[in-house]
């Protein structure tokens, strides 16, 4: 072969970074370019379940068995990434004994391990059950942090060589020919790590192939080449509560359904979802019914989330995809199988392919398929080694956790620190200076905060998704400042004060839906902080001049200073 | 029988105090009943009169001059310009704030490195002002996260103070452990405890001043985050500005605030001397009466105590207080019930920017003339119940800078206007 | 959120917090799951402001930390263990009194520490075994009580102190409390029990011209100390209720806890408290309501038990439980009495006062000041809001006697500020600690309530 082959990947989301690891460890050159953040589009808004096929179990027997074999892979490679919590699917009296069965059935038919408890039993594991549980299904589903997942494909894909553009918008497809021979990309902030104020501008990225992982966006994409991609768009809404009411994942058995799901999720516990098609993936209404839908009906299982605080709200869209001959009218119909669209053979326009619909939790198992593919067009035989090979932090770690004393960290943060760096916690959190908490909630250390900066530059969102920071109950309200300080060293502060407003904006957005009762009263706090407190809602630094001579400059205390404490002579008392 | 007072007072932040010491103080018999600790402990300190319009104008010069024209709903605006006064004075003579001598707004740096417009200011925190021209060094501690002196200083910079500013980390002497509380920095230099400094002990408030003395340079004043004491701010002030040869002065803090703290235990100092009875522990979660309250109730662990007055004042905060609750149905006023004005759709409660007009702020009672709140119907509740304070709807004290004063000339005016009925 | 409370009217489900519903975990232990109550934290930290510990000991992280941030955080696997920080929380239980929002701070310590203890902490050491003595009090005084005066020499003796230090770790520094050479139960007994107190209350109810037969009974939990160590207390609390005309009965009763918590000794304490739980809600079915001269006894009974045990009957003693001067002041003038009466004699003086943290959750930390306000003969100043530092078995630890002393600094110089040269609380290890730092002679309010209106 002449020269490697460079490939260029559009997307940054779990499918993206799966081709761009898979790619780069077969020895490919590769350039993946993402619009936003890593897993700023569907990856970033889903429930973080690791699917052991249950859910799939009778309506769809192949994803069911594609999924059970991929939870196995993640377990291994992706340790750090992955909560194995269990799961069960559970039975209310008004739910189908005869759909009950078949799921058993189907779990057993996909070589899914699954057995029945009583209700009783199911409510031993869980205590917060509703007591009308009649019994479950316990299956091997678990939790994955789709971030951590995200970044740490990311770092393996570049320890293997290959260049990760985030910020960095496609705004063309190079068509040369009559062939896709490149993008053009547009950066927000100039190539490599995002720095706000750093001047961004175009670049053409020439390709030998293009692999269009853009999922809910691969319609857009396909236009620039005047692609028909029929991608459907569907949303649904995930409500986050405060802490975990279960410890385990849990399903209602039923056939379909909105609000059937409860994750638990690092310290959090996610409700998902509504299925509901949309025109546009990044512009749809977020609805208040959808919330309370999850809310209401959920409690049907877990009676205590009616009256329990929820922090945020945010709805995902999956890159749903069907043949054009099938016609669903339900999107819940829709198969969550995925579909590699060879431009040449479809279109007759080669040098691109698209990879559409599809789910998070076989996303390996499709960059390897589309791996396949594309080093099949340039004859190359090189072995998928993403099923053997553990993600950075997922290298054995098990010793480690014996050894977190040494950090210095109080129990539950060394643990939970250990537990998001996994393999990675000796080098990121032993410090020579002292090593404070930044974000309280999460328990997120400066080591910590700074290990993600190093990684993606001024971005505090970046940092927020590498490492929880402000993801708790305050939602940054008292973190945001401080994140911000921790930029500081590194940026300038016009800088840092860019990429602070940036995390309030995003961390207000999500709170929205969730202002009532306690994170009302939160919001109002986190508001009586940074706007009386901090008054950065009328920061002059940006603003208008000031005329300070206009204002009080004090008076002179040069005689009664040194007494300030004492007050027992009658005088004025001390102000302090 | 019941426990029995001419005024009950219930609540014990800024307006619950102000209320009950202004009755008192006109020879009430007061009792002032409190669930918890008040959100002062939360707030900088600094206390705050008007320093935006509504619209957002400002930072304003004056605030009372701004006062007339505020919406007519605004508290400010049913106690009037006046009362407002009285009660500053009378904050002024019982807390030893600075700020007094003038009618003139204030420049302060926040922590969060801007300035905000404040009408009294802590003694500790004078030396600081931003209308003041002399250059400054600021200084942060290295595991104390929440002040970061670099880039408070970088920030003021960018916000054009008029004085050279730089700032610098320190190690603070003793190596505490980095999640210490403020409490323990404060207590530390209360009492002047002896720190290890290479090997020697040394007086905490020695050895920080040493610490801090090499990077002074030219500064003529150093700032420091609200840390300096509890019970002594004013000699460890002293104490390390004739050590350093400058003036030393706090930049107030988010919660935990220590001169909130202050300011609290100062203002119940002064309700003792005043002869007013107080409690805290225990919520009011109910009463007796139509139109008129007859008594209320304290519950403690499922017992409920009646506590009965002739005057009653609602002053137990906001959102953040939680005198004012809300659910996904709807936004009350816990312990009377009254009418807390709202949209049925609390997708209408905020804004989606973050900083935008949000309904949730102005949420709170209406009140008469004479604070006492209304129904829906705009008809008195209960011709013996006055409101102050955050629990009063109509006004954003965030974006308006104007918590604290709402809080004393409403306290005052409701305590003031209790005592007179009793009379 | 239980069936049994009006959802429209829950603003202030006091130490509980809102939409909080504490959960067994395991039916058949007391392991709770106490994450939900992290539900009601909006982060304020107003409740570290309040920790005595924090303020002298950096290891000591808080108790936001330790309380709502430690329980969100951690996770019901076993990996998880609890901070052993844990253990330097003198459970001053001031924190509650603190949180804006209802947090169950000391509820979740407790519970935090009853699993340290539990499945963290070495039964063998040296530790674990001196605290279980320091927490169970009541054994060790019932049997010096038998020998009182044996006892209070033996406690005290030099070279048994530097024993008890150096293989228990309990701390030299401090002398034991002297023991009565009659315990208030025996002086109760002398007297004729019950019958004898109905009588007495018969009698002032006619001098008081109410009807004989008026339904004013309590039961009074004298708690350990005021039994073996100050009947006084004791006596004082029997002649003032039954001057005000209430019957009072002694029932069975154990120690009511409070040193256990303290020490993450659950289960010791869960078996006290059946029999006192037993014992009370009987009494309380029967009219009478729980009355407690000790502010950390009557505090175990109204809010530890009920958040930490499912003891029949356990609510209804909580609220049926009552300080003593507290219980007067719902249901008799005594502020009137007071205002009106004089002292004279050994009590007429001035005290420095001071108020038990104990005291705080129960809204008692005034009462004393305020309700001997007017009293002729005598002054009552408080010495401020700081934290006695000895907390019970805290003080007690060698290990701990520094950082205790450290925390009662600020109340020493108070009282030694005040006008009075005799100090004044209802807690029994603050009289202690007080005692301890001044040399300050300790009375109770309720001995000055007995000498200004008992005649």
């Amino acid at each position: 072969m002449a020269s490697t082959p460079h490939i260029a990947v559009i997307g940054g989301g779990s499918t993206g970074v799966g081709i761009a690891r898979d790619l780069a460890m077969r020895g490919l050159d590769v350039t993946l370019v993402e619009q936003g953040n890593l897993t700023h589009g569907t990856t970033g808004r889903m429930h973080g379940l690791l699917h052991s096929g249950g859910r799939y179990a009778v309506s769809d027997q192949a994803s069911a068995t594609e999924c059970i074999e991929e939870n196995r892979v993640l377990r291994d490679i992706a340790s750090h990434c992955v909560e194995m919590t269990g799961g069960m699917f559970v039975k209310r009296p008004e739910d189908s004994e005869e759909y009950f069965q078949e799921k058993l059935q189907g779990c057993k038919e996909c070589g899914i391990p699954a057995d029945v408890v009583s209700g009783a039993e199911a409510r031993q594991m869980e205590p917060h059950l509703a007591k009308d549980v009649e019994k479950a299904i316990t299956v091997p589903d678990g939790a994955i942090d789709p971030f951590r997942l995200v970044v740490a494909n990311a770092a393996s894909a570049q320890e293997h060589g290959a260049r990760i553009e985030t910020h960095s918008k496609v705004t063309d497809l190079l068509v040369e020919d009559d062939e896709v021979v490149g993008l053009e990309v547009e950066h927000a902030s100039g190539p490599g790590k995002r720095v706000h104020g750093t001047e961004g501008g175009t670049e053409e990225i020439r390709a030998d192939y293009v692999v269009n992982a853009t999922g809910a966006w691969a319609g857009r994409i396909g236009d620039m080449a005047d692609l028909d991609i029929a991608v459907r768009p569907s949303k649904g809404v995930m409500t986050i509560m405060n802490i975990r009411q279960v410890d385990t994942v849990i399903n209602r058995c039923r056939p379909k359904g909105d609000a059937d799901i409860v994750v638990p999720h690092e310290t959090t516990a996610i409700l998902g979802t509504t299925d509901e098609e949309v025109e546009d993936p990044e512009d749809y209404p977020e609805e208040q019914w959808e919330v309370d839908l999850m809310i209401e009906t959920l409690s049907e299982l877990i009676p205590m989330l009616e009256e329990a605080r929820t922090i945020r709200s945010f709805w995902g869209v999956r890159p749903l995809y069907e043949p054009p001959d099938v016609g669903s009218e339900d999107p819940t119909d829709i198969t969550r199988d995925f579909f590699l669209l060879d431009h040449d053979e479809r279109d007759d326009l080669p040098g691109m392919t698209s990879i559409v619909g599809g789910k998070f939790t076989t996303y390996r198992m499709m960059g390897e398929q589309i791996s396949d593919h594309v080093c099949g067009k340039f004859g190359i035989d090189a072995e998928c080694r993403t099923a053997d090979e553990p993600l950075p932090g997922s290298e054995d770690f098990s010793v480690l956790r014996d050894y977190m004393d040494e950090f210095g960290l109080r129990s539950p943060i060394g643990r939970r620190s250990v537990e998001r760096l996994g393999s990675r916690a000796d080098e990121v959190l032993k410090t020579e200076g002292p090593n404070p908490t930044v974000c309280e909630c999460e328990g997120v250390t400066r080591a910590e905060i700074q290990d993600a900066i190093s990684q993606s530059g001024s971005d505090l969102n970046a940092v927020r998704i590498r490492t929880r920071a402000s993801m708790g109950n305050c939602q940054g309200g008292i973190c945001t400042h401080r994140m911000a300080s921790e930029l500081h060293g590194e940026y300038d502060e016009g800088i840092v004060r860019e990429a602070w407003d940036e995390l309030l904006q995003e961390r207000w957005k999500g709170q929205r839906h969730a202002l009532w009762g306690e994170q009302l009263s939160q919001a109002a706090l986190n508001y009586a902080l940074h706007a009386t407190t901090q008054n950065r809602d009328n920061d002059p630094a940006g603003g208008d001049p000031v005329d300070f001579a206009a204002f009080d400059s004090g008076v002179d205390h040069t005689d009664d200073s040194g007494t300030a404490d004492v007050a027992a002579d009658g005088g004025k008392p001390d102000g302090d | 029988m019941a426990i029995e007072s001419e005024i009950l007072v219930v609540g014990g932040g800024l307006a619950g105090l102000s209320s009950a010491l202004a009755a008192a103080r006109d020879g009430a018999d007061v009792r002032l009943v409190s669930y918890k600790q008040s959100t002062l402990r939360q707030a900088s300190g600094l206390v705050d009169l008007l320093g935006y319009t509504p619209d957002g104008e400002g930072p304003l010069t004056d605030p009372y001059a701004a006062m007339p024209d505020l919406p007519a709903s605004h508290p400010y605006r049913t106690v009037g310009v006046e009362t407002v006064r009285e009660a500053m004075a009378m904050f002024d003579e019982v807390s030893g704030y600075e700020g007094g001598h003038t009618d003139t707004n204030a420049l302060l740096p926040t922590h969060g490195g801007t300035i905000k417009p404040t009408a009294r200011y802590p003694r500790g925190a004078a030396a600081g002002l931003a209308s003041d021209d002399r250059d400054t060094l600021f200084v942060g501690i290295e595991s104390m996260t929440d002040f970061d002196a670099p880039h408070v200083a970088d920030h003021l910079d960018a916000a054009g103070v008029p004085f050279d500013v730089r700032g610098e980390t320190i190690r603070f002497p003793g190596d505490l452990r980095a999640d210490a509380k403020v409490t323990r920095y404060a207590k530390l230099l209360d009492t002047n405890g002896e720190v290890a400094v290479r090997g020697r002990k040394v007086p905490a408030r020695e050895a920080l001043a040493q610490r801090v003395n090499p990077l002074v340079e030219d500064a003529e004043r150093v700032g420091f985050p609200a840390i300096l004491g509890d019970d002594n701010p004013g000699a460890i002030r002293d104490a390390l500005g004739d050590q350093m040869g400058v003036d030393v002065f706090e930049v107030p803090m988010g919660p935990p605030s220590l001169p909130g703290l202050r300011l609290e235990d100062k203002l119940f100092e002064a309700l003792d001397e005043s002869g007013a009875s107080f409690e805290t522990g225990n919520p009011i979660v109910d009463f007796d009466g139509e139109g008129h309250v007859e008594r209320v109730f304290m519950e403690k662990n499922g017992a409920r105590i009646p506590l009965s007055a002739d005057q009653y004042v609602l002053a137990t905060g906001g959102l953040v207080g939680k005198g004012v609750e809300s659910d996904r149905d709807g936004v009350s006023e816990p312990v009377f019930d009254c009418h807390v004005p709202h949209s049925d759709d609390r997708y209408d409660w905020f804004d989606t920017d973050v900083f935008g007009d949000h309904p949730f702020a102005g949420f709170g009672v209406e009140t008469d003339d004479d604070l006492r709140p209304l129904s829906a119907d705009g008809d008195v509740e209960f011709d013996n119940l006055r409101a102050a304070g955050s629990v009063l709807g109509g006004y954003d004290f965030a974006a308006e800078k104007s918590g604290s004063g709402v809080s004393i000339a409403t306290g005052y005016a409701a305590g003031t206007s209790a005592a007179a009925e009793v009379r | 959120m239980s069936d049994a409370q009006p959802t429209d009217f829950d603003p202030v489900e006091p130490n509980t917090g809102e939409g909080f519903e504490p959960v067994e975990v395991f039916p058949e232990s007391d392991d709770f799951d106490l994450r939900p109550g992290a539900d009601s934290c909006y982060k304020c930290s107003v409740c570290d402001t309040n920790c005595p510990v924090a303020e002298v000991d950096d290891d000591f992280p808080g108790p936001k930390f330790q309380g709502p941030e430690q329980w969100r955080l951690k996770q019901t696997d076993d990996d998880y263990e609890i901070d052993d920080s844990v253990m330097s929380c003198s459970n001053c239980m001031r924190c509650d009194s603190a949180c804006p929002s209802g947090v169950p701070l000391s509820q979740m310590h407790n519970t935090a520490r009853g699993e340290y203890v539990e499945e963290q902490m070495d039964k063998l050491s040296v530790e674990y075994v001196r605290n279980r003595i320091l927490s169970n009090y009541r054994l060790s005084a019932s049997i010096a009580s038998k020998v009182p005066r044996l006892a209070n020499f033996a406690m005290n003796f030099g070279p048994a102190r530097w024993v008890m230090e150096k293989t228990m770790g309990v701390t030299s520094e401090r002398d034991f409390p002297e023991f009565a050479q009659q315990t208030f139960r025996e002086w109760w007994a002398a007297r004729g029990g019950a019958d004898a107190s109905r009588a007495n209350a018969v009698e002032s109810r006619e001098r008081r011209g109410e009807p004989a037969d008026a339904d004013k009974k309590v039961a009074y939990f004298h708690g350990c100390y005021s039994n073996y160590n100050t009947p006084d207390v004791g006596k004082a609390m029997v002649h003032v209720f039954e001057h005000f005309g209430y019957e009072v009965v002694a029932p069975e009763q154990k120690c009511s806890g409070t040193p256990m918590f303290a020490n993450g000794m659950l289960d010791d304490a869960r078996r006290h408290a059946e029999v006192n739980v037993s014992s009370m809600s009987d009494l309380v079915d029967q009219g009478y309501d729980a009355i407690a001269s000790c502010t950390s006894c009557s505090m175990a009974l109204r809010q530890e038990y009920p958040e930490l045990f499912d003891i029949d009957g356990i609510e209804k003693v909580a609220s049926n439980t009552f300080e003593a001067i507290e219980y007067l002041r719902i249901h008799e003038d005594v502020k009137g009495e007071i205002e009106s009466a004089e002292v004279s004699g050994e009590l007429a003086q001035e005290f420095a006062y001071h108020a038990p943290c104990h005291a705080r959750n129960q809204g008692l930390e005034r009462q004393a000041v305020e309700l001997f306000r007017d009293l002729d003969g005598v002054g009552v100043e408080d010495v401020g809001d700081s934290c006695s530092g000895i907390s019970g078995t805290y003080g007690w630890k060698e290990e701990k006697y520094e950082k205790s002393m450290e925390i009662g600094d600020e109340m020493f110089e108070h009282m030694e500020h005040a006008e009075g040269e005799t100090g004044m609380t209802e807690c029994p290890t603050c009289a202690m600690q007080m005692e301890h730092g001044t040399g300050y002679e300790i009375r109770h309010p309720l001995e000055l309530v007995e000498a200004a209106v008992v005649e």
